[in-house]
């Protein structure tokens, strides 16, 4: 084995891995202050604006408080479990990033190519599906793991929001990659482009069942039955300090998982709007590289404001209408989109 | 409203993106958090702060004392020797402590000498600080936030 092989099994997707890492962490920690300063802004306030200049340096702060809190363990909690359980919520968000398609390769003036995606695995938009039902073990085994009967319930809770949101949300995936023919996202990304048009028009009931379940996947308001911030007691609440991060990061990293998995299924991923992408690609492949990272960024942008926007607006569903939400509701019409589409992509698309 | 309506309406969920406009409104409206110490609020013309007294206007009459319902003014005239010509208290305590900032001390003043001034930050440290006599009640007038109350003297319309 020599080098260049070394490098390609080993050397590079641990580089772009930590590459990757640092930005994912950093869009998570500032989420979590830009949806506390829209959030006030929703409220007439003007949010955490202390730290730093507009208080840009609260997640810091936020993240040192949490380090230096001490760690419980509750006397009547199993311990292992409830260790363990953490991070079964925060490794599969971040997991999920790994698929995920930012750009167009970037050439180097050798003229190889790397492309920015970790692993570009033909079966990615499946890996993201599994790995985000995963973390609902987290949620669960964190509950049960208390030895506490509240945040039991929180998490049965959340194993029934579960039976509601999974199928419609495959269904509406589904959907696009019946359009696009692949389950790899640079695949569906370049179908779009294809296309001429995102899949946001001939998909748009199934962005919208996409929508409801992604919320619903995320544990966010409307649909956060798991914690219930103010109202009805949450899964995590036994959990203190980096623990209770652990449960926080993966929340955020989840959000923006969602986010720009919606922006590359609906909205053209790293598509810049208005230009033809082949042609500036051909001329400069690298700028349109960048240029393709940053509209990505800004429509994943883009759906995290709309998910704060629903936050700031839309009461607490109770989970047994959620449950009527997500099978009476959400699975025919996703049911019935899917053979929509799969006869327009039969007729119109050929 | 007939059934096909409230269909369309149920379709394209109109009242929820109904809230949703409204709440976007209020993104961008101005907020009503007050930046407090960063940002000084604009008082209003006849905010009742802290008591100023112009010692060189006043006549000794002992009215303020005579109209405070906590008894907060005490008045020591001169005496009858120096009234003849100069009828400024010999001394004047105000304790600030009691004060109710109720304004009745400033209407019966026949020379408009006791009036509120603008100044709201009082918070100290003993109470010893809050009693104020001659030399200690009047502000330093160049500052601009200690501007008192220039209606202070004006009859109030009952």
């Amino acid at each position: 084995m020599n080098f260049q092989t070394l490098m390609d099994v080993i050397g590079w997707p641990l580089i772009k891995i930590v590459i990757l890492l640092v930005p994912v962490f950093t869009v998570v920690a500032y989420l979590v202050w830009f949806e506390r300063r829209v959030l006030a802004f929703f409220q007439s306030r003007l949010g955490p604006n202390r730290v730093g200049p507009l208080g840009l340096l609260q997640p810091v702060a936020d993240g040192l408080k949490l380090l230096l809190k001490e760690d419980i363990v509750p006397t009547n909690a199993r311990p292992f479990l409830f260790k363990i359980a953490p991070i079964f919520v925060m490794t599969p968000a971040i997991a999920g990033f790994a698929v995920i398609s930012w750009a167009l390769p970037w050439v180097t003036p050798a003229g190889n190519t790397h492309g920015f995606v970790v692993a570009d695995v033909d079966l990615g938009i499946l890996l993201i599906l599994a790995l985000s039902s995963l973390g609902i073990f987290g949620i669960i085994l964190g509950g049960w793991a208390s030895g506490s009967k509240y945040p039991l319930m929180g998490s049965l809770r959340s194993a029934s929001q579960m039976l509601a949101y999974e199928i419609p949300l495959t269904l509406s995936i589904l959907t696009v990659i019946l359009l696009a023919g692949s389950f790899r996202l640079s695949d569906i990304v370049a179908a779009q482009q294809n296309l001429g048009w995102y899949f946001l028009f001939p998909g748009l009931i199934a962005f919208g069942v996409y929508l409801v379940s992604a919320v619903a996947e995320s544990n966010r308001t409307p649909f956060d039955l798991p914690e219930g911030e103010s109202e009805i007691i949450g899964f995590h609440t036994e959990y203190s300090g980096m623990r209770f991060a652990f449960y926080f990061v993966g929340e955020y990293a989840n959000v923006v998982l969602i986010s720009v998995v919606a922006a590359s299924l609906f909205m053209g991923g790293y598509d810049i709007p208005f230009v033809k992408d082949a042609a500036l690609y051909a001329a400069h492949p690298n700028l349109a590289s960048v240029l393709g990272v940053l509209s990505f960024a800004v429509k994943g942008a883009l759906f995290a404001y709309f998910f704060i926007w629903i936050r700031a607006t839309w009461p607490r569903y109770r989970y047994d209408q959620l449950l009527r939400v997500g099978w009476v509701v959400l699975l025919p019409i996703a049911l019935g989109n899917l053979m929509l589409v799969a006869l327009l992509k039969l007729w119109l698309l050929r | 409203m007939n059934a096909a309506a409230r269909f369309i309406k149920m379709v394209t969920f109109w009242e929820l993106i109904k809230g949703m406009v409204v709440t976007n409104k209020y993104m961008f409206k101005p907020k009503v958090t007050e930046l407090y110490p960063d940002v000084r609020p604009v008082l209003p013309y006849r905010t009742k702060g802290r008591l100023h007294v112009e010692i060189e206007t006043c006549i000794s009459c002992r009215m303020c004392e005579k109209a405070c319902p906590e008894g907060c003014i005490k008045v020591f005239p001169p005496s009858k020797e120096v009234f003849k010509t100069d009828k400024r208290p010999a001394q004047f305590y105000l304790n600030q402590e009691h004060c109710l900032h109720c304004g009745l001390c400033v209407d019966p003043c026949p020379t408009g000498s006791i009036h509120h001034s603008h100044e709201y930050e009082m918070v100290v440290y003993n109470f010893d600080d809050l009693l104020f006599d001659k030399e200690t009640l009047p502000y330093d007038l160049d500052q601009k936030q200690y501007r008192w109350n220039v209606l202070g003297n004006v009859p109030v319309k009952r």
